[in-house]
């Protein structure tokens, strides 16, 4: 192997590693939009937005034309109409198999700010009644689009992303699933807030046991518990609605630092006073905006918001009480009254809970830290164009 | 030059825009002009498309591996707001050749055997047709890795002869190796197609000029990667050539392509006259 050709080939496993190793993208995105209404009342309508020069050249092309000559919008409008047969070639409205004629308006939105002309070109008619099916196909772009489509305005869109030519799937035109009952909404969201603790959140499960190692009465473990809960339902509830609102990258830290608070403080107090009750208290209101964070996650259904969030405490709430019964079981009632219980198990669990909360205390800081110079440094980079 | 000169044969091609081809779309840079004055700034519009018609490909952090444009003075990266068209912008800070190049990530297509086996035709891609027919492979679909390595001359000032086309290092690329806006009259352009910085032999190449885009003018590369274009016609012209290996193991797909494009102008004479006076 001479050295060119060893170089040659260095470089072909480079780029060979470099592209294995690289997120494979799917599409080579265009700036053509296509959203399609199939509305109640039995007529559909079809909205593509795109390059008005691009979209003019390749029919002027296609009709056997010279290139278009720069034209105020009014001039791109007009030469698109006068196109319309070119355009409708490679255009298909297909209603279970069967191709259908629909009216089509051009309409070009100036040029403005440097940016190029938009054309819209709207499609309407009428769907054929007893339709189970529509199909579309898009010839006039080479890149990839998206293709909306939504029943009604209202209703949530559905997307696929298409190639210029190719025929969409089967868009179905029968009723829209109906929306779950209110109970089958309150169970699947008090499954998701028990599971957002058990198995899914370490973080609470430690501050409920650090809550529980305090003391062996049942009355200390109430009263936290008590303040826990109505805290955290409280800030839970009032950021979903929006009242309020505070940064996760300031609420997981904090978290973070009152599982170690509550933990360190079992080393050194046995029993219970108005000042832990508190304590917890301002920690559920920290927790409740963490679970509120979650739950935007996983979102609400906006027909049965109210349903859904109650369930969803509830079941945040029967994971607390879940952890808080296996301690019970497998720490309190075989060893709760001896007397070493505190040195041994209170003592060490304590310290192990108040480490591991220390140590996320630091990495959630960290990580915010790390967001907030890339978001800054995006910025910056954004800003010296 | 010290290389001997070879005149190859040059095909002239007549195509017809084919209707609702799914994939095999070329990508070339168009920049908002290619004679900026010196201090002007120059939208770099990425295009997608056949024929040089094309369809605005707005910038996509996520595809692009190297964005750059090197003059005189360095290499820099092509600055541009994500989702923006054009995808880019530079500044033709002093006079001469800029050199803009986009290399962009994979993207995965997927294709029937009969679509697949049309667009190696439409290529040239002849070892990977023979290679497909050997292992009787013809009619099976393939999963294709497809990555751009897209180049744009653009002249700022007067031209001049000694200063050219540069190599930018992308996996496989076109060189312009003299200056298309210093060529004489009925002067061919010279270029030359690198493989993994290797001359690629007996692919082929297609130049396509705006005016008249269904006149193709085409030719295979010879032993040393190099055809010389006969590029009569004024206006902007699109140089692509397309390679394609079996794609490496572990990635999912079956080949991996790269398409190489350079576009440029050949000025109308008078034009570059004018500038030439200017002290």
């Amino acid at each position: 192997m001479s050295l060119g050709s060893r170089r040659a080939f260095a470089c072909l496993v480079a780029t060979a590693v470099i592209a294995i190793a690289r997120p494979l993208h799917a599409h080579e995105l265009g700036t053509t939009q296509v959203s399609a209404w199939l509305a109640a009342d039995g007529r559909y309508e079809i909205r593509i937005v795109t390059d008005a020069i691009a979209l003019l050249e390749k029919l002027r092309a296609a009709g056997g034309e010279s290139r278009a000559s720069d034209a105020g919008a009014m001039g791109l409008e007009k030469q698109m109409q006068d196109l319309d047969s070119v355009f409708r070639r490679r255009i298909e409205i297909s209603f279970d198999g069967t191709p259908a004629a629909a009216a089509i308006a051009y309409s070009v939105a100036a040029a403005e700010n440097g940016s190029a002309p938009i054309a819209l070109v709207r499609l309407t008619g009428a769907i054929p009644s007893h339709a189970r099916g529509l199909r579309w196909t898009y010839g006039w772009t080479f890149a990839s689009y998206a293709l909306t489509v939504r029943r009604d305005r209202a209703a949530e869109p559905v997307t696929q992303w298409l190639e210029g030519g190719q025929t969409s799937a089967e868009i179905s035109l029968g009723a829209p699933p109906a929306p779950p009952g209110r109970l089958r909404t309150a169970l699947r969201y008090a499954a998701l807030g028990f599971t957002h603790i058990l198995p899914g959140g370490l973080d609470h499960v430690l501050f409920v046991l650090g809550v529980y190692l305090l003391g062996r009465k049942v009355r200390v473990v109430l009263w936290q518990v008590s303040a826990f809960t109505v805290a955290h339902s409280f800030t839970l509830g009032l950021s979903m609605l929006g009242v309020l609102t505070v940064p996760p990258a300031l609420v997981e830290p904090l978290i973070a630092l009152s599982i170690a608070y509550v933990a360190i403080e079992n080393l050194f107090v046995t029993g219970l006073t108005s000042r832990r009750i508190a304590l917890v208290f301002a920690f559920g209101l920290l927790h409740g905006m963490g679970f509120a964070g979650a739950l935007q996650e996983l979102g609400l259904p906006r027909t049965e918001f109210l349903t859904a969030l109650v369930a969803f405490n509830a079941g945040v709430e029967a994971g607390q009480v879940a952890v808080l019964a296996m301690a019970f079981l497998l720490v309190g009632l075989p060893w709760g009254s001896r007397a070493w219980y505190h040195r041994r198990v209170v003592v060490p669990a304590s310290a192990l809970i108040a480490c591991v909360a220390v140590y996320w205390t630091f990495e959630r800081v960290a990580s915010t830290v790390a967001f907030t110079r890339t978001i800054a440094f995006i910025v910056g980079w954004s800003a010296q164009m | 030059m010290s290389h001997t000169r070879r005149r190859l044969a040059c095909f002239f091609v007549l195509s017809i825009l084919s209707a609702g081809s799914v994939a095999a779309h070329d990508m070339w840079i168009d920049p908002t002009t290619f004679l900026p004055q010196t201090g002007q700034i120059v939208g770099v519009r990425l295009r997608v498309g056949q024929d040089l018609l094309g369809d605005p490909i707005p910038r996509d952090p996520a595809l692009i591996r190297e964005f750059v444009v090197e003059d005189g003075e360095g290499r820099k990266p092509v600055i541009g707001r994500g989702g923006a068209d054009p995808a880019g912008f530079v500044r033709a800070s002093s006079s001469g050749l800029l050199v803009i190049g986009y290399h962009s990530n994979p993207a995965t297509v997927e294709l029937s055997g009969e679509k697949f086996t049309q667009y190696l035709k439409e290529e040239g891609l002849d070892a990977v047709l023979s290679s497909r027919a050997r292992r009787g492979q013809t009619g099976a679909g393939a999963r294709e890795l497809f990555s751009r390595c897209a180049k744009s001359l653009v002249l700022s000032g007067p031209p001049a002869a000694g200063v050219s086309d540069r190599l930018l290092g992308f996996p496989l690329e076109l060189l312009a190796e003299r200056n298309p806006y210093a060529l004489g009259d009925g002067e061919e352009l010279p270029v030359r197609l690198t493989y993994g910085k290797a001359p690629l032999p007996a692919a082929l190449i297609v130049a396509i000029n705006r005016q008249n885009p269904a006149q193709k003018i085409s030719a295979r590369t010879a032993a040393d990667g190099r055809v010389r274009l006969p590029l009569r016609q004024p206006g902007m012209w699109l140089i692509k050539a397309v390679h394609m290996v079996p794609a490496p193991d572990g990635s999912g797909a079956d080949w991996e392509s790269f398409w190489a494009s350079l576009t440029f102008e050949i000025a109308a004479p008078q034009a570059l006259a004018l500038r030439v006076k200017v002290p």
